[in-house]
């Protein structure tokens, strides 16, 4: 059977809905992964008792399967709270709590990766502890964690996928549909990995272009 | 009253007893100079001075007031500016926002004012046209001058010097301690960590030399340097005079 490439030329508006799709999954929750892991990971540097919510929360999200995480939400929360979770709502909330867990280990390590002479200068001016994280210490910290970061918003997109199990229609979704019409699993797949290769390709580019951009003053 | 009274400070690292018993006082306008062997403890005590190590017994007052973290600490580091070895600049700020952050973030003083007051103390550093600068730009003798000016900034009642020119390279000391003898002049309450023996000497109105965690011996330059009490105070100075 050779390629056909008129098929695989068909399937791309279609699939296109769903690469649009795991774009938004995506994006979303990298925004509250970013907010979720930066307080996971200051809460784990504090000494109050949060900080056992922030390592069991990681643990717990960097330990378990994502899949049975997205499970767990879909299926498992909407019974207790006596009310349906739409996949949409449950996909973003999987995503991003998954992402924060990962974040917040990678925000950490930039964190301590600052010499404690920038926090000792800090507070030998009468900065306190919180100004010290906001102005010295966490703007250092993003600016090393790019590049661990970037990595991290790839696979986050790629895992993005394991959300069509509940029947949410991003790109892997999109494609089975389009193949139980064509019949054509080849084709349509090579599409879906071009997509995807194109969305993760451009993430490291953005990330290279940041980091060029944000070398002054290292 | 003195700026700054030690009562019987102690500091353990671990079970390394680094610092066994210091009591002293520092008074306003004075230069203090510390002196002493590598190991001795000089360090740890100036970082004592103002909480960067939290002393393990003793007490540490202010004008007065004794240091409490928690209670007064965050005031009273406003009043003591300190100089690193290692300059501790903020590498993703430019020299006049390293200069300018705290008077405004912590002193509340606007804009203008700050970068006005930051302008003057570079002027007086002599690196007013490095301004826009990154750290990461200058020499390691001009870092260490914005970081002088940028803890001068806060119109400070005392200033810290931990071993402020072991870092440089020969040829840059000689700028960072002329901007130190500036200030010892204009009266400005110093102590100061080094192994500058011309500099305790000249600018000193105090040399303490510690060994060993103990405070051997105080006494004006002039008698230290010349006529050394402790037997270990003689031992260290005919090796490094």
């Amino acid at each position: 059977m050779d390629f056909d490439w008129q098929v695989a030329w068909n399937s791309v508006p279609f699939l296109l809905q769903g690469a649009w799709l795991t774009i938004q999954l995506t994006t979303i929750a990298v925004f509250f992964g970013i907010i979720l892991g930066t307080i996971t990971a200051l809460l784990r540097l504090t000494k109050s008792p949060f900080k056992y919510l922030a390592i069991a929360y990681t643990d717990f999200m960097r330990g378990t399967p994502l899949l049975v995480q997205i499970f767990i939400i879909y299926y498992g929360f909407p019974p207790l709270i006596q009310r349906p979770i739409p996949a949409y709502i449950a996909a973003v909330i999987a995503l991003s709590l998954n992402s924060g867990a990962y974040v917040a280990e990678i925000i950490r390590s930039g964190i301590q990766s600052i010499e404690i002479g920038q926090t000792e200068a800090a507070l030998s001016l009468g900065l306190t502890y919180r100004q010290t994280m906001r102005h010295i210490i966490l703007p250092q910290a993003f600016k090393r964690v790019i590049p661990p970061l970037g990595n991290e918003f790839i696979a986050l997109l790629k895992d993005s996928s394991l959300v069509s199990v509940i029947a949410l229609e991003e790109l892997v979704r999109k494609a089975q549909i389009v193949i139980g019409r064509n019949f054509r699993p080849f084709e349509t797949y090579f599409v879906v990995a071009i997509m995807f290769l194109i969305m993760t390709v451009s993430i490291s580019q953005l990330v290279s272009y940041l980091e060029r951009r944000l070398k002054v003053g290292e | 009253m003195p700026i700054i009274q030690v009562k019987d400070l102690h500091k353990k690292f671990k079970s390394l007893e680094v610092l066994k018993g210091i009591s002293t006082e520092i008074h306003r306008g004075e230069v203090v100079v510390v002196i002493g062997p590598s190991g001795s403890g000089k360090s740890t005590f100036l970082r004592c001075l103002n909480f960067l190590e939290t002393p393990t017994s003793g007490q540490i007052f202010f004008n007065g007031e004794e240091i409490i973290p928690n209670k007064n600490l965050n005031v009273i580091r406003q009043e003591m500016g300190m100089v690193f070895q290692r300059f501790n600049l903020f590498p993703h700020m430019k020299v006049i926002d390293n200069v300018t952050l705290a008077p405004m973030k912590v002193r509340g003083l606007a804009e203008a004012e700050a970068i006005e007051r930051a302008y003057t103390l570079l002027d007086k550093v002599g690196l007013r046209d490095k301004a826009d600068s990154y750290p990461e730009q200058l020499s390691g003798g001009q870092q260490q001058r914005v970081a002088i000016a940028r803890a001068l900034a806060m119109q400070p009642q005392v200033m810290l010097f931990d071993e402020p020119t072991s870092a440089l390279d020969p040829e840059m000391i000689g700028d960072v301690l002329d901007v130190m003898k500036e200030l010892a002049k204009e009266g400005m309450t110093m102590v100061v960590v080094t192994h500058e023996m011309g500099f305790a000497r000249e600018v000193g109105d105090r040399v303490f030399f510690l060994d060993q965690g103990l405070l051997l011996e105080e006494n004006t330059p002039a008698q230290l340097f010349t006529n050394p009490q402790h037997p270990r105070t003689k031992e260290f100075l005919s090796k490094v005079l």
